[in-house]
């Protein structure tokens, strides 16, 4: 049996042997796309969904975009710390070349796979913060990416991050916040303020063309109307997606194979929402797994991380360029993972799961050009039990962002228990 | 293909006294067991009772599965070996993993053994191994048929150590490449946290690591695709995890003692604890009573980790009655029950039926086997909220209903599923489509917003129902919100 049953994961693959011999395949498994929503019950929170969008002209209204780099990403293979002598020393085999690196400050270069982002560094609307964590400590991708994605540790809170800005903040719209790549949201936005979660935008549509797909629809509008669920948001959704189709063509210049390729389709799915005019979107959850290398990293020339790293950078910086300076200038792009890698390299040319991590900025709405934060250095003294100590909290980048470029101005209850630091990422 | 395990000492039989009496209507029963309603599994519980249904169900060996065994036997590589699979195909090929993703779901369509394929599924997510992924592409079969498939109603110890040798897991989770000497801590980690204990036992970084360190040495044979322990990578020296220690003194002696860890783990309360609360809630409702989980774990642990006395207590239950309605079906359940509702034969070979209700699974969000962490595909309505999920059901129960994609099924027609003579109005015509289809009557609300498409209740259904839109009716029944739950 073969087509299209045989396309299942779309990650590469597809059928065709990796062409690498005995036991070098590449691991394509960990924490991608479908949804990491439902780890737990979500109960309802009982927070209030007031709609107090405060709309701004040029700030405060800023599309948050929130890549999830899923598995456990290395910042310092991507944003390599090559000036600091404890980087080398501790990943013999696995350190990014200093004669490789492009160069973006005294301390730190750019991966060569992310090559295609180095313009955008340089216009400034490409940055990192550096030794950017968070409180779980677990070094369990479950437990870390629940608490990164609820933030509200020490609470019993269940809703997501995302969820409670939206909450705050939302328009209202069904087109509000939404989940690109998957047709399951995003834990960050999980709770009871709307979003949709689509795995692209083609496939997110009924047909009307006949009486009986129009009698239908307006039966499935009639028993689902006012009822809790995916239903109704997504019989709302379906003509806000339709509106979108028919006004914006799909943009071009992402990757067509490779890692790259799933991730440049949501991204271009999502640049057509936000060049809607009159769009509603003000945030969006995308994923991008398969960071979970704890063996055979590759190096800069070849393996897993040098392709992951290279459908980052093409994927991103095609989204960028398709949205153009017009509408770049009103998106924040932050990754997140769950914690980064342990700073020594393991036995098997890979690195297990370790904490502080770097966090990337794309946008206008970003200070790019900088790589952001405290950095603590790599010294076996400076480390914190073998991982490179937190410095910056997730929640000060995301909560200067939401503040300054979002329309959110007060964050207790999206982060309780937590006053965010501004560290200067926010273009004001 | 290999005839499903009975219980771990052959003994297929319910307890002497005679097992409990399934609680509830038979109805919630076939909804919670299976994949879906058919007509003949509701003539089937009706003809037997619920109590003496499950204990057939309980007992796979035992039922008749010609036509399923047929079409699981056109697959090439479910029974082969590691060996013949690599000598069979290119290396790195996903064909035999492509083959499973498929059998899994045929099974789940068309098998007669429901309650089986629903505890594979139920094991293969609680110690899942994602199908694809690269590096279990000539041993992700074995793993099915020697670990989840061989123990799915035995016993939970067993389960696991069939697991913990598995050279799937054991590659998945990097077991294979730990080393005394360069330990690899996803396995030790996963272990405590997804296969047995849970993530809030307690147990400290120190503790993962001796849980690492007891494992070191089982591996697999890069030459066969086997099962390996390898004596030399074994760490040797005292090893204590949440209760459990051992001298562990000798590198011959570092499989036995990975053995009686995992046991111990297996028969450890929390685990029983887990493994109770996490088939209550396949099986009852998303927020399963305390209680009823206490039971459950005491009877788990009382019967040394076996499962069929934890299902049978289970289905007996007054919460397990009380729950009618608490479970809404995910995306595949949902894609099965369709499929059987409809009445859809095996599929003819190399029609590509199958293949294609696969692509579907993965279209709809839930490709089957495919759940990417090592946590399994979450089992709450919460989960699976998404609106895109929902409008690519919507489309493929139209497309499923009006057999227009895929192509080649063997559909019996919709007409089949009206009784004879037809209705003679459009309030009989929704009453005798959802018995039919949900063997009961839909609520008032429900039945009015199907009655919107077909016109006054008392009315003649128009001929154009009957001549052509059929299709969108029956898809309007799987749209509803009593369709969604189990």
């Amino acid at each position: 049996m073969t087509a299209p049953g045989t396309t299942l994961s779309s990650t590469a693959g597809d059928g065709d042997p990796c062409g690498c011999p005995g036991r070098e395949f590449t691991r394509r498994t960990v924490l991608r796309g479908a949804g990491i929503a439902g780890l737990t019950g979500l109960l309802s929170s009982g927070l209030s969904t007031q709609l107090a969008f405060a709309s701004g002209p040029t700030t405060g209204n800023d599309v948050l975009v929130v890549l999830s780099l899923r598995g456990g990403f290395d910042g310092l293979s991507a944003i390599a710390p090559i000036g600091d002598p404890g980087y080398a020393a501790a990943r013999p085999t696995l350190a990014v070349p200093e004669n490789r690196a492009l160069k973006l400050d005294d301390t730190f270069g750019l991966h060569p796979s992310l090559a295609p982002l180095k313009p955008f560094w340089d216009a400034g609307t490409f940055g990192a913060v550096q030794a950017v964590g968070h409180p779980d400590r677990s070094r369990s991708h479950f437990a870390a990416m629940e608490e990164l994605e609820r933030a509200a540790p020490g609470t019993s809170l269940r809703t997501g991050w995302l969820d409670r800005v939206i909450g705050l903040a939302g328009n209202g719209s069904p087109l509000q916040a939404v989940t690109v790549g998957s047709g399951t949201s995003a834990l960050a936005l999980a709770g009871p303020a709307p979003d949709v979660a689509m795995r692209s935008l083609d496939d997110f549509s009924m047909d009307t063309d006949n009486l009986a797909h129009r009698k239908r629809l307006t039966a499935l509008r009639a028993m689902h109307a006012g009822r809790p669920g995916a239903a109704g948001i997504a019989l709302t959704a379906l003509d806000r997606a339709a509106e979108v189709r028919s006004s914006t063509p799909a943009g071009t210049g992402y990757p067509t194979s490779g890692e790259g390729q799933e991730l440049g389709s949501a991204l271009r799915d999502l640049a057509r929402i936000i060049k809607t005019p009159g769009s509603t979107l003000q945030a969006a959850c995308v994923d991008f797994g398969d960071w979970d290398m704890h063996e055979n990293l590759g190096t800069v020339d070849q393996g897993r991380m040098t392709r992951q790293l290279a459908g980052l950078g093409a994927a991103l910086a095609a989204f960028a360029t398709d949205l153009g300076p017009h509408h770049l200038s009103r998106v924040c792009l932050v990754t997140l993972s769950e914690f980064g890698r342990r700073v020594q390299q393991n036995g098997s040319a890979g690195t297990d799961h370790g904490s502080a991590n770097t966090v990337l900025l794309l946008g206008g709405g970003v200070i790019g050009g900088k790589v952001h934060g405290v950095w603590p250095g790599l010294a076996p003294s400076a480390l914190d039990r073998g991982d490179l100590a937190n410095r910056t909290d997730y929640r000060d980048v995301l909560g200067e962002l939401l503040r300054v470029r979002c329309g959110v101005p007060n964050l207790s209850s999206v982060f309780p228990g937590f006053q965010p630091n501004p560290i200067g990422v926010a273009r004001p | 293909m290999p005839v499903p395990a009975r219980g771990p000492d052959g003994s297929p039989g319910p307890a002497p006294a005679g097992p409990p009496a399934v609680a509830g209507d038979p109805t919630h029963l076939l909804l919670r067991t299976t994949y879906g309603l058919s007509r003949q599994l509701v003539e089937d519980v009706t003809a037997t009772g619920p109590t003496a249904w499950l204990e057939q169900q309980l007992d796979p060996a035992g039922i008749p599965d010609a036509a399923c065994d047929e079409l699981v036997s056109r697959f090439r590589w479910l029974d082969a070996s590691a060996a013949q699979v690599r000598a069979g195909v290119n290396v790195g090929s996903w064909d035999a993993m492509s083959e499973l993703t498929q059998a899994a779901l045929a099974r789940a369509c068309w098998s007669k053994r429901q309650l089986f394929e629903v505890m594979v599924d139920f094991w293969g997510n609680h110690l899942n191994v994602t199908c694809p992924s690269s590096e279990v592409w000539d041993v992700r079969a074995v793993d099915d048929r020697d670990v989840y498939r061989r123990h799915a109603l035995g016993r939970f110890s067993d389960l696991l150590v069939a697991s913990a040798t598995s050279p799937s897991m054991l590659r998945y989770l990097n077991n294979d490449s730990s080393t005394k000497t360069a330990p690899n801590e996803n396995y030790g980690r996963e272990l405590l946290e997804l296969h047995t204990v849970g993530v809030g036992a307690g147990y400290s970084e120190t503790e993962v690591r001796h849980s690492a360190l007891a494992l070191t040495g089982l591996t697999v044979d890069d030459a066969t695709g086997t099962f390996r322990y390898r004596s030399g990578w074994h760490h040797v020296g005292p090893l204590s995890v949440l209760g459990w220690s051992s001298a562990n003194t000798s590198e011959d002696g570092g499989l036995e003692v990975a053995t009686s860890y995992l046991r111990y783990l297996a028969a450890h309360p929390l685990t029983a604890r887990r493994i109770a609360h996490k088939l209550a809630v396949r099986f009852v409702s998303d927020s399963p009573p305390t209680a009823l989980v206490d039971r459950l774990a005491a009877t788990y642990l009382a019967g040394d980790t076996q499962l069929k006395p934890v299902l049978r207590q289970l289905f007996a239950s007054p919460e397990f009655a009380a729950s009618a309605g608490q479970k809404t079906r995910r995306p595949v359940e949902d894609l099965t029950a369709v499929v059987r509702g409809l009445g859809i034969e095996v599929p003819l070979p190399k029609d590509g039926v199958v293949g294609m209700l696969h692509w579907m699974s993965y279209e709809r969000g839930q490709p089957m086997l495919g759940w990417h962490p090592p946590n399994g595909f979450p089992d709450v309505a919460a989960a699976w909220q998404g609106a895109g999920t929902t409008v690519m059901m919507w489309r493929q129960q139209l497309s499923l209903a009006g057999s227009w994609w895929p192509k080649n099924l063997r559909h019996p027609g919709l007409a089949s599923l009206l009784p004879d003579p037809r209705p003679t109005t459009n309030g009989g015509l929704v009453d005798a489509l959802s018995q039919r289809l949900l063997n009961r009557t839909l609520p008032g609300d429900e039945r009015a917003a199907v009655l919107g498409f077909l016109g006054p209740e008392s009315s003649r259904p128009s001929d154009e129902i009957f001549d052509w839109q059929l299709p969108w009716l029956v898809a309007l029944l799987f749209g509803t919100p009593s369709w969604s739950r189990r």
